[in-house]
């Protein structure tokens, strides 16, 4: 039997209610090192992707996020409880810093769509002398064409994110921002917002976005702060906590 | 505090996204990308293929499939 872990908080003795989680067990909690932790147990070497179970989780972590701000753990982490006991005794100090950024927090995230349409693309040159080039030099002139194009978005979306930045600098405690993660999206950034500046952050990217007309908008939130939670120790420990 | 979907924003327009299939794409985009990671113990298997996640260009996509309907309501 292994512990499914969804997220990890201060301050909690019990649940608000009671809650069922991935594959429908009910959530517990359990106390280590002053903190809490909402688990539950499951028998299985692995969780399914599915709709119900990623839900699942989510709505678990949510569960408290009324009551207080948790550091949500990623979908999928099953553990043995003595792992679960070991892992949160190791990193105790960059859990207790974590938790002391996101307290009284929450996440907005905004991602940010281009038409491609919408930004100016180097117009392909055809003279003579391409007429007369053969394959190999044409594939390179297109293939120059191409990073020219990568190259003018990639400024137009540094410019975008400076702007964001500006827009909802002093309203955010915090932010994590991903440069066009894919090739549509200008950006994908997760704002650290406290509790009671969220109607004024939700309104100030209603207005500022006016400005940006050519640009799609989707800002979702708020959301448990799963985009601040990573400890940066984790990913260079390759096999974990024993 | 209730949904956590209270506010996604689509294009110019100001539309509420409650219960949708972008609501779950973000779901999808938090809980598998994001969040503490005790590493070497995350262990998932995808069966349903309608559920494989491979990135944000899922989400952009549907964003575009969001816009095309929304344009087609407007028309109507």
């Amino acid at each position: 039997m292994k512990l499914y872990v969804y997220c990890l908080a201060e301050g909690v003795d019990a649940l608000p209610e009671p809650v069922n989680g991935v594959s429908g067990a009910p959530v517990r909690l359990l106390k280590t090192e002053d903190l809490s932790v909402l688990v539950s147990d499951l028998n299985a070497d692995a969780v399914p992707v599915t709709r119900e179970n990623a839900l699942g989780h989510a709505a678990v972590v949510r569960s408290i996020l009324d009551r207080t701000t948790p550091l949500p753990f990623r979908f999928g982490t099953l553990v043995t409880e003595q792992q679960l006991r070991n892992y949160v005794a190791a990193r105790k100090p960059a859990l207790e810093t974590k938790l002391a950024l996101v307290r009284g927090c929450v996440e907005m995230s905004v991602k940010i769509i281009w038409e491609l349409s919408g930004i100016e693309q180097p117009e392909p040159v055809e003279s003579d002398q391409d007429n007369k080039q053969g394959a190999g030099a044409t594939f390179l002139t297109e293939k120059r064409r191409e990073i020219l194009g990568g190259e003018l978005m990639e400024e137009e979306a540094a410019d975008i994110s400076t702007w964001l930045h500006e827009t909802v600098g002093g309203l955010i405690r915090s932010e994590q921002v991903s440069l066009r993660p894919a090739e549509k999206l200008v950006l994908s950034a997760a704002h650290l917002v406290e509790r009671d500046k969220i109607r004024q952050y939700r309104e100030k990217i209603s207005e500022a976005r006016k400005d940006r007309p050519k640009l799609h908008f989707l800002l979702s939130g708020p959301w448990p702060p799963y985009s601040f939670a990573n400890i940066e120790l984790e990913f260079k420990t390759p096999f974990g906590v024993s | 505090m209730s949904s956590p979907f209270e506010e996604v924003i689509v294009s110019s327009e100001v539309e509420q996204w409650e219960d949708s299939d972008l609501s779950l794409l973000e779901t999808l985009d938090h809980v598998l990308n994001r969040g503490l990671v005790i590493a070497g113990e995350i262990t998932i298997s995808v069966a349903d293929i309608d559920l494989i996640f491979v990135g944000l260009n899922v989400l952009v996509s549907s964003v575009e499939t969001a816009h095309e309907a929304l344009r087609k309501r407007q028309i109507e």
